[in-house]
């Protein structure tokens, strides 16, 4: 059975597209990526899912039950983390926690045992106020509320936005963690790298439909990378005659182009140049999909 | 259960201050009384002197203002503008709030339907107003006591905070709606005020004219006037019915919009 599957899932706002005929599958126990640039729909897919939106069309069930007629029992064993998060101001850390856990029908000692440890683990002070925290801190807050209640499901919407990259760390290793324990988890960015980090499988969704669905392997021989190169004499374009090299600039000192395919193909010819220096940098969605999923 | 107390907690100080406020008002209107009453028959000539429609807009027409209860029947316009307006932000606050300070996307991940979060929501906002009428009922009774030397007016005072309880659920209820049906939360409660004020004014351009009287049942303000109410002595049956209907109604398009439309996130 798939925890969660959709099936020509549609949203439109009004007259406004928000996704069209979204097909997703995600098998129980993978970390399941979904990628898109801002825009795109990912959080449209993700706000029906958790029925704070209606769809317009198609259908949609986690853990094999439709989520328009039993939302409040499906969402029993569902973790959210948004990509920003919002908490009442006038309570304390502990408060809304308590709050968060008084909602489920777990045990609540142990849901209590888990916020200890969560937010040592974090370094959450639970005594603050909501209003005093600062927004990684507001953030942890986020994450302790999503994983208190040991879903089995996590749903993640651009989670990593406003922590700072030792957190971010310790994020990833609890949700292998809890993906070790068995949980699911959607996992949804426009950061390429972090979802080929966690992801097993990857949804890319462009102008509200999904374009490709991928193995993370497949995405990671079919490695993107852009190069910029300063060269000590003008470039010959014929060096240049790989497959998978794309967008291709030469002037006087400098050679820059897109390259997807395996990286040792390409080291090899730059090696062969006279360089004065070199960057290799994570080209963006935007480009990535400007030069290979637009065709 | 955990909604309804967590409304309680964070509306406890406006229930305070609304709280101060009324006794405020009550305490203070009542002081002017003891004014009035010292002066004998002569202040209702004076203001029988003056033009219906100036006796109208002043809400003194029909009132004897020597006695205690008469003066009460006065203020009660006041005190039951001041708790309508009270009751039609917190209906609008209940619902809105969580659209407003964007906490709607927290809640509602929770298993939670959004009927039973509008359960708690009403629920608490409806023991916020039980609270505002008892304070007002017993700041009522103990100033009104404290400066009336005639006959006791404490039946009156009870018989118009059922009145006042009538308008407070009719207007909390509207501003329930509102927000239920309103997406942009920001501007619900200036919608439903506006509602408010324009029943308010509408039943004083009926007291001040006779042709308009068919539209008396568009402003709950003249379902329960004081001057009848206290004349009769009880309140019309038939207006409470209409009022029933018209809770219900509210009530009900509270549940069904916000249940079935997408909450802003």
């Amino acid at each position: 059975m798939n925890i969660i599957e959709t099936k020509k899932l549609t949203k439109y706002y009004g007259k406004y597209r928000g996704i069209i005929d979204v097909d997703l599958q995600v098998e129980k126990g993978e970390i399941y990526g979904f990628i898109g640039p801002n825009g795109a729909g990912k959080s449209t897919t993700i706000r029906t899912l958790l029925g704070l939106i209606k769809p317009t069309g198609g259908s949609a069930a986690i853990f094999g039950k439709d989520i328009t007629k039993v939302g409040p029992e499906i969402k029993e064993e569902i973790g959210y983390l948004p990509s920003e998060v919002f908490y009442y101001d006038d309570m304390r850390v502990i408060d809304l926690l308590k709050y968060s856990a008084s909602f489920y029908k777990k045990d609540k000692k142990q849901i209590e045992k888990r916020i200890q440890e969560l937010s040592g683990l974090l370094d959450l002070d639970l005594k603050k106020k909501i209003d005093d925290l600062s927004y990684g801190n507001k953030k942890k807050v986020g994450i302790v509320q999503g994983l208190l209640h040991e879903p089995k499901l996590i749903i993640l919407d651009e989670p990593t936005g406003g922590l700072d990259p030792l957190i971010q760390q310790k994020f990833f290793n609890l949700l292998r963690e809890e993906n070790a324990r068995g949980a699911t988890i959607l996992f949804s960015s426009h950061i390429l790298s972090e979802v080929q980090k966690m992801c097993s499988r990857v949804a890319i969704i462009k102008e509200g439909k999904i374009i490709k669905i991928e193995k993370i392997s497949d995405l990671i021989e079919n490695n993107t990378k852009r190069f910029a190169l300063e060269t000590v004499k003008k470039a010959d374009k014929k060096d240049f005659q790989i497959k998978g090299v794309d967008d291709l600039v030469i002037t006087d000192h400098s050679v820059t182009f897109l390259y997807r395919g395996k990286i040792n193909d390409i080291t090899r010819e730059i090696a062969k140049l006279d360089l004065t220096n070199i960057s290799i940098e994570e080209p963006d969605l935007e480009e990535i999909f400007l030069h290979y999923y637009q065709r | 259960m955990n909604i309804f107390l967590r409304e309680l907690k964070s509306h406890w100080k406006g229930i305070l201050f609304w709280s101060l406020g009324m006794v405020g008002l009550v305490g203070s209107g009542m002081a002017k009384f003891d004014a009035y009453q010292s002066t004998g028959q002569s202040i209702n000539q004076i203001m029988n002197a003056f033009p219906k429609s100036v006796q109208i807009i002043l809400g003194i027409s029909g009132f004897d203002l020597t006695t205690a209860s008469g003066f009460y029947g006065l203020l009660f316009l006041y005190i039951a503008l001041m708790a309508t307006i009270h009751a039609v932000l917190i209906g609008s606050d209940m619902i809105a709030k969580e659209e407003r300070d964007k906490t709607s996307e927290f809640l509602f991940t929770k298993p939670i339907s959004r009927a039973r979060a509008v359960t708690g929501k009403l629920l608490a906002g409806i023991a916020i107003l039980a609270i505002f009428n008892f304070v007002t009922a017993i700041s009522s009774i103990y100033s009104v006591k404290y400066f009336n030397r005639g006959a006791s007016a404490t039946h009156d005072i009870l018989l118009l905070m059922v009145a006042m309880a009538f308008l407070q659920l009719i207007f909390f209820s509207v501003g329930a709606a509102v927000a239920a049906i309103n997406k942009r939360q920001k501007t619900s409660a200036s919608i439903a005020t506006a509602v408010l004020l324009l029943t308010f004014i509408l039943s004083f351009l009926i007291s001040l004219n006779d042709k308009l009287d068919a539209l008396k049942y568009l402003s709950p303000f003249k379902y329960f006037e004081a001057q009848d109410i206290m004349a009769h002595g009880h309140l019309d049956p038939a207006y409470m019915a209409l009022s029933g209907i018209i809770i219900a109604a509210l009530i009900a398009g509270t549940y069904y919009f916000y249940s079935k439309r997408d909450l802003n996130v």
